[in-house]
Formats: structure tokens, C-alpha cells, sequence
């Protein structure tokens, strides 16, 4: 039988290639985002063992806020502690470190870096250290309070000049700086793409943190101990220290080696792409189970195509196991093949990948492709495993195939029970739609995902059942328009259903998938819309798009609100902060001026009522943790120290986060704080004109944070959403792909079954031109079923999804009718496109060859 | 019936059909010139190889000579691109093929209509009903090919192939698939269509009892016209057969 499948496969080449394509598409996607994902990895580990290269031992404050997203508050320690690390016997030499945010601002005005989700930009050290990775290689090392070194990479995106004036910023504010020295990292111009601004030690402590602190300390030993008995030594020369010098009470340290901070610093970066990854390994599995259909399909037509030949080797005595063993046999060879195929495409899809990625603006460092062997393995059993359940069934019923069907004219698909098709599909969505039901009556949220897979499989159980009508429905209007051959092209979608509704599975799913994150996406800017149209009474905001690290200097509000223009400037920041026990996110406002520019809603409340030792807490949150006006909650700053707070107010809007503090309450920790944004009030009278020329001028000499009218930062904010959905289509595009490409091979295996039907009615008289019309519609009306069906399961997912989410703050659905029409639309198009070559190829129909054939 | 009174529906000049090339040439149509005539039932007749269905072929516009000329209502195929013939076969000529005659997904009505409908046409319907109701499948005319016999199925063909008024039709074969009563039943029908309805038939087959039917016969052999016979019978025609090494 392996004889005879292999001359099965070669005898056909055609149908090998597309079969093959499916699966290649398939598990190219797998590929592509396994490589990718490793080459992103296996960058970020190499710069961190580069940076830590020849650190030994790396010490740090040991107090430590964690909060979500793997986002940590960590405190500074004194720098005090660099020379009595240098006298522990073993160490050769040491540093004081700071990873801080500097911005540094071109010769053009504009700073430099990505202004989003690229990669950070750091101020730091410079110093003569022996483990320095860090060398000058034009002019000379930061010396003074005017002096800065950066980084050869930035010199050049910044057009800047040796020994000429650059301006930089940070927490504490912008200060220009002469240009004394281009920095070259170990052999790179610049590590991983980030930016560094390189101070003396005592300019770097006041200018990056606060005087007399850094964030930690890089050691080198001198050989004699290995790096774990150099770290102890270390951490026991610090206690000691620590105990006996009064000013460093409540100063605790951690010593780790070096190896220890290169792991942990790439196990962060680590897990913070992990959830890329799986983002990522989500949708190509959405796309591998897409092509699953389309491998299906193929094998079905396939079979029902063979099926006088299988008749025939029944007749002549062939097993039904040998005759679905054979098509097992081809479907691995296919799944192989196809796999092969598809691990190299997804090298080059890696590629386009990183082109998405930096077309969304989010930039990524580069690196050599890194093909790792669980990439390999992953895609080889995927793409393997998926072409034979593909093939399973379609060879189970070619077995089943009566050796008398030999004699028979032409292949008939044996269309199963549509009574018990209809019953199963129907049962299956009545359970789903029940769990969902019972999800919004207040069962589990978790419930919702089975609830809606079972709604889908139900759909597609059904499929075959409601292809028919709805194909005759949808193609209505083509016989109408388009004569006799628009009524042959709605008879041909319609004549075997299963097929039709099996080639329109993928579109379904795809379009199902587009519709709900649509509505998902337009509900939120809905939602974004109606809350800061509520609550920002402001006409300006100044806002930054540095997420985690850094933000706007708290004095950039102080700094406009003193403009002649303004009538009040206020900023809105974040800290992390353990509440109660547990690491949080804590919005910081300035009370004396946040009135009149950002309402919250305060339940008998005013802004006054919150002091240095007061909290406020949505009213949501509160009623979630048990808290009321008058409670007292514990807070634990990075500093250490817990603080007692009374809960003075509660408020309705939590859109800003669920509980803010004061800032005053920060002024005497060491607690980094950023504003996240600064909302502005103009003095009446004022044009937009003269307010926005004076509010650009203040904002630019920061060289942070966008100045947006009130719409504009709306929009912005909406506009975040955008580019979520914009990922979000590109990862569904490849989805698109094998739906098109499932189109093509049905189409394209039909015409190649309907032969002599085609070469009939060429002999009477079908011109070529509406040989392809018919194609073509056939083609529209299969894509516009999967179209029609998956937008209304594609309403209800992101209905559901929304009300899903309704405890994230998302209060009403939106369906974004412009959005819809535009995919039944697209889906028109597709039709079209996919239509072009099974056309073609159907007008290259030879009639005499077709009318002879028996 | 003398040849006088007659007029030319298609005719071959010196048509030659040529496979292959150099030393394993093969002549399908070796210089066959002949005219058949307008009003007439001509059979074309010959052993297997013969050429007889390339000749249909060649002058019904489905494929192309060699060499020579094909002409239907004086005009020469030969100078036709493939869209004038295409339109040629569908206003000036009707087939009736021995099987797989109708488009499976359209009705018994539409499949009569096909020539008329693609080429968007009204079509003449006093005539339309009148071939329908002397091939008599009035009550067939909502059925799908699926749900009609074989004789059934090929009357709709034969009522296709009248329905736009051809100058010619082309029939190969048209009984082949059929049993002896069923395929009398439809020779008939095709005599009835040159006797009353006063159309052209030209009609290839191998068989003496069906060829018995037309007015003329045109016998081939190895690509060469091998003589004529008019108002033929079957007896006639088995034993010139028998002559030409069938």
C-alpha cells in the first residue's frame, strides 16, 4: 500500500502542492513566531551577560515593592557603601551604578528614543571601574556638573557635537550639558538600541536620584575567592557596617553574584516577552486550526475524487484498512513535507514580523535568527499532527467506499444524516449559549471561553445544514444581476454543501474573530471617549507615552502652571506601594490644584480632605476590600517605612486608578515618583492660539510628554487602543491567508471535478468571460456565507466579551457598523481575488478533451 | 429530393487534421471536402478512426483544422477567434453529445434555454413551446437532470439544441448510451425536427439502425469521404460497413 500512496502523491503533483500549502502556511506561522520569539530572547540575554560581564558581585537595597505586570519599586541605597565594599578583602574594584531615566534631546529640538513602547532610555554612571563596560572614545570622561558622555549610537541619531551644548532630561528636570566625551559600550555603539546619558558620580546621584544615593553596586574581584564566597564576604563586611553606623538605620542590603544578576535581570526580560510569546503562539495556533479545515477539505475532495479508483482497488481485493492506510501514508508525507516547507517560511516571516512590529512603532533590537530545537520540533509535530486528524476522517470514509461505486458515472460525496447534523449542531450551541447565559446570570467568568468554543463548534457542526439555504439567500442577487450565469454560480456554492460550508469554516472563524475585537476595540474608545469627556475639564494635557520607566518631572506642572496663560496646571502620577499588604498601583494628585481640572467624582467629599496621612479609595474598590470612610489602611513605601492612612473620601470614577494619595505624602521619601500626565486649565480670554505657542514653548524645554488639546488627548487615548487592534489584525491577517488559500484549492479541485460540465457549456456557448464570472461569483457567495455567518457570531463574542469585562469599567457594547460593512466588503474582495486563478484555469478548460473524457 | 433545390448549412474545402509531425504523422481528415444540406438529416458514418468525429468537430467550431477551411452559413471558421466562435456555436449551432448532455444544477427549462440565456437572448418562445411540446416534457420542465431517465435527458438536449433556431445541429452519437426502444423514440424526435420543424441535422454514429434515419449518409474511412448514400436502410448500410472493414 505504500507504493501505491506514494504513486498517489506523485501522480498528482497538483494536489500535493496544494494540499502542502495549507499545511505550510500553517506551520510557517508557528515557525515564524517560535524563531522570533527566540531571536528577541536570546538578544536581550546576550546584552545582559554582556553588560554583567565582569561583575562578580551586585549589591542593592533588599527593600522591594512588587506590584503587577512584573513592575518593581525598588529603593536606593547609600553611596557611602562603595568604599567600604572596596576594602573587603577579594575585591578588586568598585562602582556605584544608576539605571535611571534621562532623555537625552537632539540638535533638532526632539528627543531621542522611541516615544512609546521602544527601547528605554537610561542615564547612568560613569567611572573609572575595572569591570566598566563603558569606554570614551572621543574626548574625554564626564568630570563636573556640566559634563556628559553619550553613547556613540545616540551622538549620531542626534546630530550632536563634541564639546557643544546638549540638553537632557530627567526626574529632576531638563539642564543642558556639554558634550565632553562619545561613549562605546564593550564593541557595540549602543546595547540593544537604548540611549545612555553617562554623569560623574555626585552629578549622576543629584541630577538622575537624589544626592548621596545610587541604586546599586558593581564589584570585580581580584581572583582570590569565587563569586559566591565574594559575595558573602561582602554582605558581612556590609552589616557589619550598617550596625555600627547610626546614619544607615533601616538600611538593608542584598549581595548577589554575578552570575545571580545577569539570570535574574534576563528572566525578566524573559517573562516580560514570554506574554508576547504566547500572544504570538495564540494566534498561530488560531491560524494552524484554520488550516486544519482547509487540510479537511482537501482530503475530502480528494477522496471523493479517488473514489472510483478506491472502488477499484476494493474490487480488485484491497482492504479497507489498506485503502485509509494509503491516504494515512500520503497525509504524512504531505504533513512532513508540508512542515519542512513551513520551518523555512517561517524564517522569512520572522522577518516580516519584526517589519509589523516596527511598523506599529514598537521597536525591537536585532539580532542573529536563533532557530532553537523545540522551535523545530514544535512545528514538525504541530504541522504533522494536524495534516493526519486533518486526514483522519476523509480516509476513514474512503475505506468505506463500495468496491460497486467503481462501475458508478461520477463522485458523490456521501452527505451524512442531515437530521442528526442538525440535532448534534443544534444541541451543542443550545449548551454553549446556556453557559454563557449562566456566565451573565453570575456564574465563574471563566465558563465564558467554553461557552463560546461550544457556540463556534456548534456553528460548524451546522455548518453543511445551513449552507445551502443561506448560499441560495447570498446569492440572490447575482442570479438576479448577472443572468444565467450569476444563477449557475448561486446553484454551484449550493450544490455541495458541505464543501461550501467546509471552505467557508475559515472565513467564518476569521471574521468572527475581526468583528469581536472590532466591537471589543470600538466599545472601549467609546468608553475612553464618554469618561474623559465626563471627567477632564481641562483644555490641555501633556502626556507621555513611557510606560513603567520614567515620565513627566513633577516640575513640568509647577512650571506651566506659572505661565501667564494658565489659570491652573495639575499632575497626575502613579507609584507602586504595598497597600494593605499587598503591591499596588497608587495615583498621586496634587489636591490644592486638581480641582476644576479632573472631576472623580467624590462621594461628600472635597479634594482638600486628603493629607498627608489620608487616602482616598473608589467607592468600587471599597466596597470590594471592606473599607469605609474613617478606616485606616497600612502603606509600605520602597523606603520601608509603613505609614497609617485614614480613607477621608471615596469617589465614583475609577479611571484613574482606585486609590490616589497626595504627593506632599512622597515629599520626605525617596520614593520615585513620575506625573503620568499634566492637565491644564487656560485664564478665559485666552485664544487657543496664544495658549497653545506658549504652553508647546514650556513643554518642549522638557523635552517629555506630547501637548495635546482636549480632543487630541482623547483621541489619543483611543488611539493607544488602535494600535493594540492594529497587532491584533496583522497576528488575524495570516488567519486571512489560509481562508483565502482554502478558497483557492475547493475552487480550484471544483473545477478540475466539473470538467465536462465546463466543456458542455463551452460548446454551447459560454464565452471564457463568463466561465470566470461564474467562478467568481461561486466564489464571493462562499466567502460572503462564511462572511455573514462569522459577523454575527463575531457581535455576539464581543457582546459577551464586553459584558465580560464589565467589572474592568467597560459599560456599554459598541458595534461599529462603519467596521462591519467594510468586512463584508472585504470578505466581497476576497471572493474575488481568490477567484482569479481557479477562473482562469477554468477557461483553459480544453472542450473536446472534457467532452471525451468517460 | 434532388440536390438541385438544396442549399448549403456547412461544408469542408480540402480539410486536412494533422496529429504529430515528421515520420508519426497522422491524418485524422485527409482532404475531405463536403457539403451537407440545409433542411436535410445527413448521418456521418465510418469504422473507429475513421475521422468521423473530428470532421464534426472540426465543422461544428470546436476544434481547428490543419489545413483548409470549415464554413457554417459562409462563413469560414478558420479566420474566427475563440469568442466569435464561441458565439457562432451558440446563435447558429445545436449539439446534442452522446452523453453528459446538461448542466446538472439547472432545471430541465433552463438546460432548453442555456444557448438562448448565455447569450442573454428572449429567444423566439411561440417556437420554444412548440419544440417542447413536440419532444413532450411540459410536465418535465421543472425537473433537475438528476430527477429525469436517460431518454428524458436526452430529449431536453435535443429540445436545447432547437431552441435557438440553429442553421446546423451537430449530434454525436446521441443514442449511444441508450436501449434500442428509448433511442428509436429519440431518433424520431430528431426526424420529426427536420420534417415539421424543417431543421439540419447532421448526426455522427456507428450505428446502421440510427444512421437508417437520415436522408444521407456520408461514409469515412481512414480520413478520406468513401462515397454517399441517400434514403438509406438499415440493411443498406450494415452491408456497406461490412465493405469499408468495419
Amino acid at each position: 500500500m505504500f507504493r501505491i500512496a506514494l504513486k498517489g502523491i506523485l501522480g498528482r503533483k497538483a494536489r500535493l502542492v496544494l494540499t502542502s500549502l495549507a499545511v505550510i502556511l500553517g506551520t510557517a506561522f508557528l515557525s515564524g513566531t517560535s524563531i522570533f520569539s527566540a531571536t528577541l530572547t536570546r538578544t536581550f540575554d546576550n546584552l545582559f551577560s554582556d553588560v554583567f560581564q565582569n561583575v562578580d558581585a551586585y549589591v542593592r537595597s533588599s527593600q522591594v515593592i512588587e506590584a503587577d505586570f512584573g513592575q518593581e519599586e525598588r529603593q536606593r541605597i547609600p553611596v557611602s557603601l562603595v568604599d567600604i565594599v572596596k576594602t573587603v578583602p577579594g575585591v578588586s574594584d568598585a562602582a556605584p551604578d544608576i539605571q535611571a531615566f534621562a532623555r537625552i534631546i537632539g540638535s533638532d529640538g526632539k528627543p531621542l528614543g522611541a516615544d512609546g513602547n521602544g527601547p528605554p532610555t537610561f542615564g547612568g554612571v560613569y567611572t573609572k571601574y575595572k569591570g566598566a563596560l563603558w569606554t570614551i572614545k572621543q574626548g574625554h570622561a564626564p568630570m563636573n556638573a556640566g559634563e556628559v558622555a553619550i553613547d556613540e549610537a545616540s551622538v549620531k541619531a542626534g546630530k550632536l557635537t563634541l564639546n557643544k551644548k546638549v540638553k537632557v532630561v530627567a526626574q529632576t528636570g531638563s539642564r543642558e550639558f556639554t558634550l565632553v566625551g562619545i561613549a562605546s559600550y564593550g564593541n557595540v555603539r549602543s546595547p540593544g538600541g537604548a540611549t545612555f546619558a553617562l554623569f560623574d558620580p555626585t552629578t549622576a546621584q543629584e541630577f538622575l536620584a537624589k544626592p548621596g544615593f545610587v541604586d546599586d553596586i558593581l564589584v570585580t574581584g581580584d581572583g582570590s575567592l569565587s563569586e559566591t564566597a565574594l559575595a558573602a564576604a561582602i554582605n558581612k563586611a556590609i552589616t557589619k557596617e550598617i550596625a555600627t553606623k547610626p546614619v544607615l538605620k533601616g538600611v538593608k542590603t542584598e549581595t548577589l553574584t554575578g552570575a545571580q544578576i545577569t539570570q535574574e535581570t534576563q528572566d525578566q526580560i524573559g517573562s516580560a516577552l514570554s506574554f508576547f510569546g504566547i500572544l504570538l503562539s495564540v494566534f498561530s495556533y488560531i491560524a494552524l486550526g484554520v488550516g486544519c479545515f482547509v487540510i479537511y477539505n482537501v482530503f475530502s475532495i480528494s477522496a471523493a475524487q479517488r473514489q472510483r479508483e478506491n472502488a477499484l482497488l476494493r474490487a480488485i481485493g484491497a482492504s479497507k484498512k489498506q485503502i485509509s492506510r494509503a491516504m494515512l501514508i500520503e497525509a504524512t508525507i504531505i504533513g512532513l513535507f508540508g512542515s519542512l516547507v513551513g520551518l523555512v517560511g517561517g524564517i522569512g516571516l520572522s522577518k516580516a514580523l519584526s517589519g509589523l512590529l516596527r511598523a506599529l512603532s514598537i521597536d525591537i533590537p536585532s539580532g542573529d535568527l536563533v532557530i532553537t530545537r523545540s522551535t523545530v520540533q514544535q512545528t514538525l509535530i504541530a504541522g504533522l499532527v494536524v495534516t493526519l486528524v486533518s486526514a483522519w476522517f476523509p480516509a476513514r470514509r474512503a475505506g468505506r467506499v463500495p468496491p460497486l461505486a467503481a462501475m458508478r458515472e461520477t463522485a458523490i460525496e456521501i452527505i451524512a444524516s442531515g437530521k442528526k447534523r442538525t440535532i448534534g449542531g443544534l444541541v451543542t450551541i443550545a449548551a454553549g449559549v446556556a453557559v454563557v447565559v449562566a456566565v451573565i446570570a453570575g456564574a465563574e467568568t471563566t465558563w465564558l471561553g467554553i461557552g463560546i468554543l461550544l457556540v463556534f463548534i456548534g456553528t460548524i457542526i451546522l455548518g453543511p445544514v445551513i449552507a445551502r439555504p443561506v448560499a441560495l439567500f447570498l446569492g440572490r442577487p447575482a442570479a438576479r444581476f448577472r443572468g444565467i450565469t450569476g444563477s449557475m454560480a448561486r446553484q454551484n456554492s449550493a450544490r455541495n454543501p458541505k464543501r461550501t460550508a467546509r471552505t467557508a469554516s475559515p472565513v467564518l472563524i476569521g471574521v468572527a474573530l475581526v468583528t469581536a475585537v472590532t466591537a471589543l476595540a470600538a466599545s472601549i474608545k467609546g468608553q475612553i471617549d464618554d469618561v474623559f469627556t465626563q471627567q477632564f475639564k481641562g483644555d490641555y494635557a501633556v502626556s507621555t507615552n513611557n510606560r513603567g520607566f520614567g515620565g513627566l518631572s513633577p516640575s513640568l506642572a509647577l512650571d506651566i502652571s506659572k505661565l501667564p496663560e494658565v489659570a491652573k496646571a495639575t499632575g497626575i502620577g502613579l507609584v507602586t506601594a504595598k497597600l494593605d499588604d499587598k503591591g499596588q498601583y497608587i495615583t498621586t494628585i496634587s489636591p490644592e490644584s486638581i480641582n476644576g481640572v479632573w472631576n472623580i467624582g467624590l462621594i461628600n467629599a472635597q479634594y482638600s480632605d486628603l493629607a498627608t496621612n489620608s487616602i482616598f479609595v473608589s467607592q468600587k474598590k471599597a466596597v470590594k476590600i471592606g473599607v469605609a470612610k474613617g478606616s485606616i489602611m497600612k502603606i509600605l513605601f520602597a523606603d520601608g517605612m509603613t505609614r497609617k492612612l485614614t480613607v477621608s473620601g471615596l469617589y465614583v470614577h475609577n479611571e484613574i486608578g482606585d486609590y490616589i494619595i497626595s504627593k506632599s505624602l512622597l515629599a520626605d521619601t525617596t520614593v520615585v515618583s513620575f506625573d503620568r500626565g499634566v492637565y491644564i486649565v487656560t485664564k478665559q480670554g485666552v485664544s487657543s492660539t496664544v495658549a497653545r505657542a506658549a504652553l508647546t514653548k514650556a513643554v518642549t524645554k522638557y523635552g517629555q510628554g506630547d501637548l495635546l488639546s482636549k480632543r487630541e488627548y482623547i483621541n489619543k487615548r483611543s488611539g493607544n487602543v488602535n494600535q493594540l487592534l492594529g497587532l491584533i489584525y496583522g497576528l488575524l491577517f495570516l488567519s486571512v491567508i489560509i481562508a483565502v488559500v482554502g478558497i483557492i484549492i475547493t475552487l480550484l479541485l471544483s473545477v478540475f471535478e466539473r470538467q465536462r460540465e465546463l466543456g458542455l457549456l463551452r460548446a454551447v456557448g459560454m464565452t471564457r468571460s463568463q466561465v470566470r464570472t461564474t467562478v467568481r461569483w461561486e466564489s464571493v457567495i462562499t466567502s460572503l456565507l462564511g462572511a455573514v455567518i462569522g459577523i454575527v457570531l463575531g457581535i455576539g463574542l464581543g457582546w459577551v466579551i464586553v459584558f465580560a469585562l464589565r467589572d474592568q469599567g467597560l459599560r456599554n457594547f459598541a458595534l461599529p457598523i462603519g467596521s462591519t460593512i467594510f468586512i463584508v466588503f472585504a470578505s466581497f474582495i476576497v471572493g474575488v481575488l481568490a477567484a482569479i486563478y481557479p477562473a482562469w484555469r477554468a477557461t483553459k478548460v480544453d472542450i473536446l478533451s472534457a467532452l471525451n473524457t468517460n | 429530393m434532388t440536390s438541385l433545390t438544396l442549399t448549403v448549412a456547412a461544408s469542408t474545402h480540402n480539410a486536412k487534421k494533422i496529429y504529430g509531425k515528421d515520420d508519426s504523422v497522422v491524418y485524422a481528415l485527409n482532404d475531405v471536402s463536403v457539403d451537407f444540406y440545409s433542411g436535410q438529416f445527413t448521418a456521418i458514418m465510418g469504422p473507429s478512426g475513421s475521422g468521423k468525429s473530428t470532421l464534426m468537430h472540426c465543422i461544428a467550431g470546436l476544434d481547428e483544422l490543419t489545413e483548409g477551411s470549415a464554413i457554417i452559413d459562409g462563413e469560414d471558421l478558420s479566420k474566427m477567434s475563440d469568442k466569435d466562435l464561441t458565439e457562432l456555436r451558440r446563435e447558429k449551432i445545436g449539439f446534442i453529445f452522446q452523453s453528459f448532455n446538461l448542466v446538472p444544477t439547472l432545471t430541465a427549462d433552463e438546460n432548453i434555454r442555456l444557448p438562448l440565456l448565455l447569450g442573454n437572448n428572449k429567444g423566439n418562445e411561440e417556437w420554444i413551446q412548440r419544440v417542447i411540446n413536440t419532444v413532450h416534457l411540459q410536465d418535465r420542465l421543472s425537473h433537475r437532470p438528476s430527477e429525469l431517465s436517460g431518454g428524458q435527458q436526452q430529449r431536453v438536449a435535443v429540445a436545447r439544441a432547437l431552441a435557438s433556431e440553429p442553421r446546423i445541429i451537430f449530434a454525436d452519437e446521441p443514442t449511444g448510451n441508450l436501449d434500442s426502444t428509448t433511442g428509436g423514440e429519440i431518433l424520431s424526435f430528431m426526424r420529426m425536427a427536420v420534417d415539421e420543424l424543417k431543421q439540419t441535422i447532421v448526426m455522427v454514429t456507428h450505428d446502421p439502425v440510427a444512421a437508417a434515419y437520415a436522408d444521407r449518409i456520408v461514409f469515412l474511412a481512414d480520413g478520406k469521404v468513401a462515397g454517399e448514400m441517400l434514403e438509406p436502410t438499415a440493411e443498406k448500410v450494415l452491408d456497406r460497413m461490412k465493405s469499408l472493414g468495419n
